[in-house]
């Protein structure tokens, strides 16, 4: 067990990084948000733990605090500009948002590295307090999940109209999921360059739209738990590929044309649905319930009318 | 064309104060008059109805009361204050509940769950202790009082694509009524129902009027608008053709030539 801790303890962080990269995405899609600024966020997590580290001698949980709060108020500040756009165009704009941070990164001297970017980043930072942040926001997204929020969540997203007659802010929800967002990237990036210790402009680009996303298509969208499986497959994935040598990318790219394809709502939409079908199958054999048969169609129900006009 | 009243004020009741007032609210989209000028009271402890043909500004009129719809001029009251500038939640929050003209159940919550989302949307639902309500494991005593008020026991942990459309309606009715509601605006709720279901939607409304709920009901089925309403609006082209009790209203000549022809002119 610890064999195998030790020999791939870049891919249990990598997972992490991954998984909370994959969630700075998911919960804003969950809100109806279809925002990529996470991996934006996590391109700034990425350069301002190395700026905070290296130039200010920061130990790792100030570094990561004052990351997440950056990215957090970054990102929202973003959602307040964009606000109006909704779908493509909203997507488009935080993709250029994304863009525009590795612009940044390659043009911005000294304090970025330019080209080569930064590396030697050495901190306190442990594997403990990497799986310990971890759980915590894995906790939180969860919850959030749940009970009357999720419910709200789910609202917004689904029916934003429906959601505002209940009570609910849609308005505010939607900048919330910007904020949130911007964290869960900040958090990712900074405890991503706190564990590797380098980071160039290649590592923040386009591409991390794409594994993000891939991971939570997979997995599944609207699930912490899509999230976590999307993160474990995408990152060890490539890993366990290298078997096949030269057709690891087209293995990974039919892998993931196939998932898209025939698992619309990702592989826990598989668990969810057929746990509602067991428990269909339980109700159907308990017999109708107690407030009347429900098996007549829409049209056998509206045919008295019908009759009554004829 | 002005508003025919059947009677002096109509049918509501002077010297109390209306829960709602819609005073010469319009709604323009471009050059459609989707609303053009209506005034109403919704009086407390009354089910009010509109009827109407199809694209006379029912559905638009309470969209705008809830303030989903934009106005594009007027003011609206409720317990004598303005709110036409509100938001549609802060509308929600002084507990008006609607429910809408195509069901809006959403997909992913059971039966239960959605209903749950009305009582959510009460500030003083404290049901569940903290861990309960962080679980979503609690179900308020508002739910299960709207459960049994619509007969859906036994229907809780169904899915909306498990339940006949009528069923739906039940759900969406459960669930405006599981917020508390001091003001409950119903777009044609009976929709998709058989004759028995509507006769026990109208028994659920008259039992809700009795607990002093103020109602406002739009609906196609004539007969149950007789059976069920105090007071009935006749809209034509999104504005008010007639107003009085439900017999008098289906008596009106502008009335039968808009909406609802020979067959009710000599109605009882």
């Amino acid at each position: 067990m610890m064999q195998f801790y030790f020999s791939n303890i870049v891919l249990i962080q990598a997972t992490m990084t991954g998984l909370l990269l994959a969630l700075s995405i998911q919960v804003p899609i969950r809100m109806g948000v279809f925002s990529f600024a996470g991996a934006g966020a996590y391109g700034i997590g990425c350069y301002a733990g190395a700026i905070f580290v290296l130039d200010h001698q920061l130990g790792a949980i100030p570094t990561i605090v004052i990351t997440c709060l950056m990215t957090g108020v970054i990102v929202l500040a973003l959602g307040v500009l964009i606000q109006k756009l909704t779908g493509l165009y909203l997507a488009m704009a935080t993709v250029a948002f994304c863009l525009i941070i590795s612009v940044i990164a390659i043009n911005g001297g000294t304090t970025t590295g330019g080209s080569t970017g930064r590396y030697g980043v050495i901190s306190d930072f442990t594997m403990g307090g990497m799986f310990a942040i971890t759980a915590v926001a894995l906790v939180l997204v969860a919850l959030s999940e749940r009970g009357r929020l999720g419910r709200r969540v789910d609202a917004v997203r689904e029916d934003p109209e429906l959601a505002a007659s209940m009570g609910v802010n849609v308005r505010r929800y939607r900048l919330v999921a910007f904020a949130v967002s911007g964290v869960l990237g900040g958090l990712a990036g900074s405890m991503n360059i706190l564990v590797r210790s380098a980071v160039s402009p290649l590592d923040i680009g386009f591409h991390l739209i794409v594994l993000a996303l891939t991971m939570i298509i997979v997995g599944g969208s609207l699930s912490w738990k899509g999230a976590v499986l999307g993160a474990l497959i995408f990152t060890w994935l490539p890993d366990l590929l290298k078997v096949v040598g030269q057709w690891q990318e087209l293995i990974y790219g039919v892998i993931v044309a196939l998932a898209a394809v025939l698992l619309p709502r990702g592989l826990y939409g598989i668990y969810v649905d057929t746990k509602r079908s067991v428990q269909r199958r339980r109700r159907e054999a308990a017999g109708p319930p107690a407030g009347g048969s429900d098996d007549e169609t829409h049209a056998e129900r509206l045919e008295p009318e019908m009759e009554g006009q004829r | 064309m002005s508003a025919t009243h059947t009677e002096p004020g109509g049918s509501l009741p002077t010297g109390v104060d209306p829960v709602l007032e819609v005073d010469d609210v319009k709604v323009h989209f471009g050059g459609v008059k989707a609303v053009d000028g209506i005034s109403m009271k919704l009086m407390p402890g009354m089910i009010h109805g509109i009827i109407g043909p199809n694209g006379s500004g029912k559905s638009t009129l309470i969209g705008a009361m809830t303030r989903l719809t934009r106005l594009t001029s007027g003011r609206l009251l409720f317990d004598g204050e303005e709110y036409q500038n509100a938001s549609a939640a802060v509308v929600a929050r002084k507990r008006v509940a609607r429910t809408f003209q195509t069901v809006r159940l959403l997909p992913d919550l059971t039966v239960l769950e959605n209903i749950q989302l009305g009582a959510d949307a009460r500030a003083d639902d404290k049901s569940g202790n903290v861990l309960t309500r962080l679980l979503g494991k609690q179900i308020s005593p508002a739910v299960r009082d709207a459960v049994s008020r619509t007969n859906l026991e036994g229907f809780e942990d169904f899915y909306p694509s498990e339940l006949s459309y009528g069923t739906q309606r039940r759900v969406e009715i459960a669930r405006a009524i599981a917020t508390g509601p001091r003001l409950l605006l119903l777009d044609e709720p009976t929709a998709g129902m058989n004759q028995k279901e509507r006769a026990e939607i109208s028994a659920l409304l008259q039992s809700l009027r009795t607990d002093g709920l103020c109602q406002l009901l739009v609906e196609h089925d004539v007969q149950m608008m007789i059976d069920t309403c105090d007071h009935v609006y006749a809209m034509n082209f999104g504005r008010l053709i007639a107003e009085g009790t439900p017999t008098d209203v289906v008596r009106s000549p502008q009335v039968q030539e808009a909406y609802l022809g020979r067959k009710w002119r000599d109605h009882a």
